[in-house]
């Protein structure tokens, strides 16, 4: 008797498509469904209708959540973050590629915040931040560089940057991990040769390192780009967002709008704003990402 | 052989399942979680176990952080549940979506519903003047003062009214020595804060069911703006400018380590002080009075409830009713940090009588003084209330807004 292949293979794949579909496609559709109604927890759960692009409207005119400031708010967050990571990251990757006594346990110290939750990170900043009793405040006082202590979190000029500096700490390990494991793939003999051509080693980093590791540079930089997009832990545990929206971000506004108005309309609507930006990111990320497998090295 | 096995199956089966069956469960879900209230709900369940054979309680505790999401959502799916807690900012949702039984009959014929405080029985009324709650836990605010540090300051007189309390806080403000008056709230549920200072210059409010609602508001009514004048200059002039983003951890820590000898707060706040520092160092007296001779308080409460589709709604009342005696009640409070249900509860209980739980009392019967007034709950404009405040509040104390621009927003929010 012949079998149909077809059928056998549509039968070994139902069970983790039927998953996958459960766990993930599910979720998103009933998501983007709910970004569409009135899909709100104070009113009569029998009373959800569809209300076309209500939800859109009412985020993008707010009159006390500025839509625009949250846009601004989230790319500065995303890419300041970004950046000294990126550079604090490869220079700690290039330091921890020679080899030195104690590198092992150095390199775990230094990974170690990669480990940490999110929230708990926030929650321990919060208090080395504060401006009454926290550590850094007593430190800068103690080193006489400031007289007043400074509301880090309190003070809209400051609040941005100290959360900033929380998620660079927290990320740079990610960086340091993927690029210095690219670093220890590209070959002695290419630095060799380039010594010998009488290379120095500025020209070595620009011309043999960067390119050689150009595709993990690539594809770390924009996954991180998602990753910080999507990482509300920090700021909603030191700031909730504030003071006055100063750290208020996409992703921050997004819970705000489900666990404390109760609506669950506007904060899917939310996410599916934040799905869009997104998905263009991840566009790029894969033209990005092919380009390179054509081009270079 | 196996048909042999079968017949037995079926014998233990017929046998078994009345003997399981005399056993009732009831599931119960509470939301206020912490492992030590866990483990206290737990020794009581077994207690009234004991008592009732043939019931069980099933206690069903998620992590606090997810515990109103989980109840929802089980209510939502009509999950097996027979006793929920319910909290103020919970209860107007479940009615709503008839989630709750209505408890009239059951309440009716309680006898302890008579000895219930009036805080206790608006609690139970919140939605519809209708009780589909029983109240377990009270939190309403008074005023509490680091003695010894008034008196470093050279201050001995505990302040009776608004103006006094701003007056010291003040005067025993000195940045360079670190030390500040009030133990300001800046962040989340901020608005409780200046909403009992700035009504306290309104007198008409006393007339109204609710503090502010769609059909009346006193924003921009001169009396409160004088209010949150003062409140702001409170906050200028006798707070730590860093309170800004004071939750309530900070507030604790401002008043235990003495940088803001005043702070308000509900009773939960006690036992958690009383651990950090000695509690002959302070006192707790009833919140001051404004111009008016008068405050208006909020109040907070949990309470249990049963959902309507529950299967087991006599079982359930039962339970509840044990746990809202004035013994059982006071006892749960005691330990929980929250103030009992019952009236009973402060003259028979040793731990209520004590002194620092006096000022709660004395607010709860001093009707001329202090009037309870809930917060509009179940209005649409609530949710999501407490983060506009916060922010347009932030932006008036940082001078990015108007006091004035702020109010008449604020009017505009509750009125259009």
């Amino acid at each position: 008797m012949r079998r149909n292949p077809m059928g056998f293979l549509i039968a070994i794949m139902l069970p983790a498509f039927l998953f996958l579909g459960l766990v993930i496609f599910f979720p998103v559709i009933k998501g983007i469904l709910i970004a569409f109604q009135n899909y709100n927890l104070n009113n009569d759960l029998s009373l959800v209708r569809f209300n076309g692009l209500d939800n859109f409207k009412a985020i993008l005119t707010d009159p006390n959540f500025n839509f625009w400031r949250i846009i601004i708010n989230t790319l500065i967050w995303i890419y300041v973050s970004l950046f000294f990571q990126f550079v604090l990251g490869f220079i700690l990757a290039l330091l921890l590629r020679e080899p030195f006594r104690g590198r092992g346990v150095y390199s775990g110290l230094v990974f170690y915040p990669w480990a940490l939750s999110g929230f708990a990170i926030g929650l321990i900043w919060a208090w080395i931040f504060n401006g009454q009793f926290g550590m850094a405040n007593d430190i800068l006082m103690r080193l006489h560089l400031i007289q007043q202590p400074i509301g880090f979190l309190s003070d809209p000029s400051f609040a941005m940057i100290s959360v900033i500096i929380v998620n660079i700490w927290y990320g740079v390990p990610f960086f340091a991990i993927m690029l210095l494991a690219a670093l220890q793939s590209i070959p002695k003999e290419l630095f060799e040769a380039a010594q010998i051509d009488g290379a120095n080693s500025v020209k070595r980093l620009f011309y043999i390192t960067i390119p050689y590791i150009k595709a993990t540079i690539v594809s770390t930089v924009l996954l991180r780009t998602i990753w910080i997009m999507n990482f509300p832990e920090i700021i909603y545990a030191m700031t909730g967002g504030g003071p006055n929206n100063a750290t208020n971000i996409l992703a921050t506004q997004m819970i705000n709008k489900i666990l404390k108005f109760y609506d669950y309309g506007q904060g899917s609507a939310m996410g599916v704003i934040i799905m869009v930006l997104l998905f263009a990111c991840a566009i790029i990320y894969l033209r990005a990402s092919g380009a390179k497998e054509e081009g270079a090295v | 052989m196996k048909r042999f096995l079968l017949v037995l199956c079926l014998v233990v089966a017929l046998v078994g399942i009345p003997a399981f069956a005399e056993t009732k469960t009831i599931n119960f879900l509470e939301v206020m979680t912490s492992p030590e209230r866990t483990a206290m709900l737990k020794g009581m369940i077994d207690e009234y176990e004991s008592s009732h054979p043939g019931v069980k309680v099933n206690l069903i505790s998620p992590p606090y952080e997810q515990a109103d999401q989980k109840a929802t959502l089980m209510l939502n799916s009509n999950q097996p549940l027979d006793i929920i807690e319910v909290r103020d900012n919970t209860i107007k949702q479940f009615v709503n979506n008839k989630k709750l039984t209505n408890l009239a009959k059951y309440y009716r014929s309680w006898k302890e519903a008579k000895t219930l405080t009036p805080v206790s029985v608006a609690a139970a009324k919140t939605v519809d003047n209708t009780p589909y709650i029983i109240p377990q836990c009270i939190f309403i605010k008074a005023l509490f003062v680091r003695k010894d540090i008034l008196e470093k300051n050279g201050v001995t007189t505990l302040p009776n009214t608004i103006a006094e309390l701003i007056n010291t806080c003040i005067k025993i403000t000195n940045p360079a020595k670190n030390q500040y008056g009030f133990a300001w709230r800046g962040k989340s549920s901020e608005m409780k804060f200046s909403d009992y200072f700035a009504s306290a210059y309104v007198k008409d409010i006393k007339k109204d069911a609710v503090l502010y609602s769609e059909e009346k508001n006193y924003f921009t009514d001169p009396r409160y703006v004088q209010g949150m004048k003062a409140y702001v200059e409170l906050f200028k002039k006798g707070a730590p400018q860093d309170a800004i983003n004071w939750g309530f951890n900070e507030q604790i820590n401002g008043f235990v380590s003495g940088i803001t000898p005043f702070l308000i707060q509900d009773p939960d706040a006690i036992p958690l002080i009383d651990k950090m520092l000695d509690p002959e160092k302070y006192v707790v007296i009833p919140v001051p009075v404004g111009p008016t001779g008068m405050a208006y308080l909020d109040y907070g409460f949990t309470g249990l409830g049963i959902p309507s589709y529950s299967k087991n709604a006599a079982q359930a009342w039962d339970f509840i009713k044990w746990m809202s005696s004035a013994e059982k009640n006071a006892y749960f409070c005691e330990h929980y940090g929250a103030l009992p249900v019952q009236s009973t509860a402060f003259k028979t209980n040793k731990y209520f009588q004590g002194k620092h739980y006096q000022a709660f009392l004395k607010e709860m019967t001093t009707p001329s003084k202090y009037v309870f007034k809930p917060f509009p709950q179940s209005s649409p404009k609530w949710p999501g209330w407490g983060s506009i405040h916060e922010a347009d509040m932030q932006s008036v104390l940082l001078g990015q807004a108007k006091l004035e621009t702020v109010l008449a927003k604020w009017k505009d929010y509750w009125t259009k």
